[in-house]
């Protein structure tokens, strides 16, 4: 198994002397999905968000998809790997002034330079695959949250990425469209898609993570499968996290 | 009591205004004389431009009199409607090459132009030159480049703190000392940079007022994709920037049409300068009401123009079709 994502003793600190991330190694392989729990302020996110160069590093070094990324965050480097890893936001973050075609349509036009109509087509297919193919030529403040959220899963596919990062895709959705959004990822993920997926999301980790990872104030706590994590997990601190938990 | 007071107040407001429109009455019915206007309608329009040349400057303010119907009143969802923004623009060279001469046309001097054509010509051109300028000043004011932010705050900060009339006045003089000696450039196009220089500083500040109300995340889903940051900027941030900054921009159109007024003091006949030189003909002394009440209205047409048009660009640029 060839391995997707591998971390070496990531440490970054926003405030000196506090480390949002305190040595994090793991390894994420191919086809495999890493679902990343915690309580707010545990890294997870900063975490996820190293992994596309949004973070900078100030210690470590990540391999993602064979390119190397450490503090010195160089730029070519940071764009060989976007061009090969989406990434869903909490808050979707689709672009108001465009239409959902061409919010899906931008990245594949401008970036990967391909044909217009056959990006438009691709587009078209994948808001078929996200049940939403009506809404393609409405404006994102059209669209319920739990459907801008499937525009912007739609959108990082559009570049047909080998690796999926997912931060909190379901925190800011009314609790009727979270289900809506985690179909879709879990559809993603039985089609064989490489995913990193912090959520709170207890059902979904079950059903779908094939490792669950628990993380406290920036350490990595315990990595189980999530059989073992969510019935009879190894550590006090996780259990007392999932104890507070509905 | 309230009741009552609230009548008085209507009252008496209601016999104020019915006063002062009587006096205006009286006055426009038995007192003004509009000859001053009516004879010397060629000269509010083109000025001093020759005679048989008229047709160009006439020309010119009739197709910004269409583009200006077309675009407000044209029927929606034309095809031809995608072409609009590209004609407004060239708009501007046009009523220079119209103006001007050459390329075919006999060449008429800058001292020739005047009236509502020279104020257009003036608010068009600063306009177009002062909008790139401020997009820019603003985005250097918030660049990472210590010395790029600094110049662009200390140049905004200036032209702020200086009166328009005097950058007018420091532009006549100033702009020849760098020019290379030889290269001359005359009074019209002088004025046109120094205004231009001038409100590109306040347009400046509507910009980064735009800038800042678009949310960083934008910058991050931009940048996942792979978009460059100059990519980032011409499709997500700038688009959605200038937006929110339209109803201030608006603003600055309105007063750089008004401001243009200040030409007349140095010697350019647009249309106060126009105004005052008739008002200085011995054959209307004395008709200064009804030379002023007439360019009040002149220019309250125009401002209602632009300010129509701005309406209905943010209406076109707002995706949702609503009243946010």
């Amino acid at each position: 198994m060839t391995v997707a994502i591998r971390a070496t003793d990531l440490v970054k600190s926003y405030t000196p002397g506090v480390r949002a991330l305190d040595r994090v190694s793991l390894e994420v392989t191919n086809g495999e999905v890493l679902v990343v729990m915690g309580p707010s302020g545990s890294g997870k996110s900063t975490l996820i968000r190293t992994f596309n160069g949004l973070e900078t590093l100030d210690g470590g070094s990540l391999d993602v998809l064979g390119v190397r990324l450490d503090s010195a965050h160089a730029e070519p480097q940071v764009r060989a790997i976007r061009r090969r890893v989406g990434m869903v936001f909490q808050q979707f973050n689709l672009f108001p002034h465009l239409s959902i075609l061409e919010n899906i349509a931008l990245a594949p036009v401008k970036v990967q330079k391909r044909p217009k109509e056959e990006v438009e087509q691709r587009a078209l297919e994948l808001l078929e695959q996200m049940g939403i193919q009506e809404q393609a030529q409405k404006y994102p403040a059209q669209l319920s949250g739990g459907q801008q959220q499937r525009v912007a899963i739609a959108r990082a596919l559009a570049l047909d990425p080998e690796v999926m990062l997912f931060d909190e895709p379901t925190s800011a959705l009314d609790p009727e469209r979270v289900k809506e959004v985690l179909d879709a990822m879990r559809q993603l993920a039985s089609g064989g898609m490489t995913m990193v997926v912090v959520t709170h999301e207890i059902g979904f980790a079950r059903d779908v993570a094939d490792r669950v990872m628990f993380m406290d104030q920036g350490q990595v706590v315990e990595t189980s499968d999530p059989e073992t994590f969510f019935s009879a997990a190894r550590e006090e601190r996780s259990r007392r996290f999932l104890s507070q938990m509905v | 009591m309230t009741r009552w007071a609230d009548r008085l107040i209507t009252l008496l407001l209601l016999v104020l205004l019915g006063w002062g429109g009587w006096g205006l009455l009286h006055w426009l019915m038995h007192g003004a004389e509009w000859s001053v206007v009516s004879a010397n309608l060629p000269l509010y329009a083109v000025g001093s431009y020759p005679s048989d040349q008229r047709w160009r400057p006439l020309l010119w303010i009739g197709s910004c009199l269409v583009m200006v119907v077309l675009t407000l009143v044209g029927p929606r969802g034309a095809s031809w409607r995608r072409f609009l923004p590209s004609l407004w623009i060239a708009m501007a060279p046009l009523g220079l090459w119209l103006l001007a001469g050459g390329l075919g046309l006999l060449p008429v001097g800058t001292r020739y132009w005047g009236g509502l054509t020279l104020t257009l010509l003036l608010t068009a051109g600063s306009g177009l030159l002062a909008l790139p300028l401020g997009v820019l000043l603003a985005l250097g004011r918030r660049s990472d480049l210590p010395v790029l932010r600094w110049s662009s705050t200390a140049y905004i900060e200036l032209m702020r703190a200086v009166p328009l009339i005097a950058v007018l006045f420091f532009g006549q003089l100033l702009i020849p000392l760098f020019l290379p000696p030889g290269l001359e450039i005359n009074r019209v196009l002088r004025a046109v940079l120094a205004f231009a220089l001038f409100a590109a500083a306040y347009i400046a500040e509507d910009v980064r007022g735009g800038l800042q109300a678009i949310p960083p995340t934008q910058r991050e889903a931009a940048a996942v994709l792979g978009l460059s940051p100059l990519q980032t900027l011409q499709l997500v941030v700038l688009p959605q920037a200038l937006r929110v900054a339209l109803p201030s921009l608006t603003n600055q159109a309105v007063g750089l049409l008004q401001n243009t007024s200040l030409m007349a003091i140095l010697g350019l006949v647009e249309l106060l300068g126009i105004s005052r030189s008739l008002l200085a003909n011995p054959a209307f002394i004395g008709r200064y009401l009804e030379v002023y009440l007439w360019l009040a209205a002149v220019y309250w047409l125009a401002c209602t123009a632009m300010a129509l048009l701005a309406r209905h660009l943010e209406v076109q640029l707002d995706p949702v079709r609503s009243n946010r």
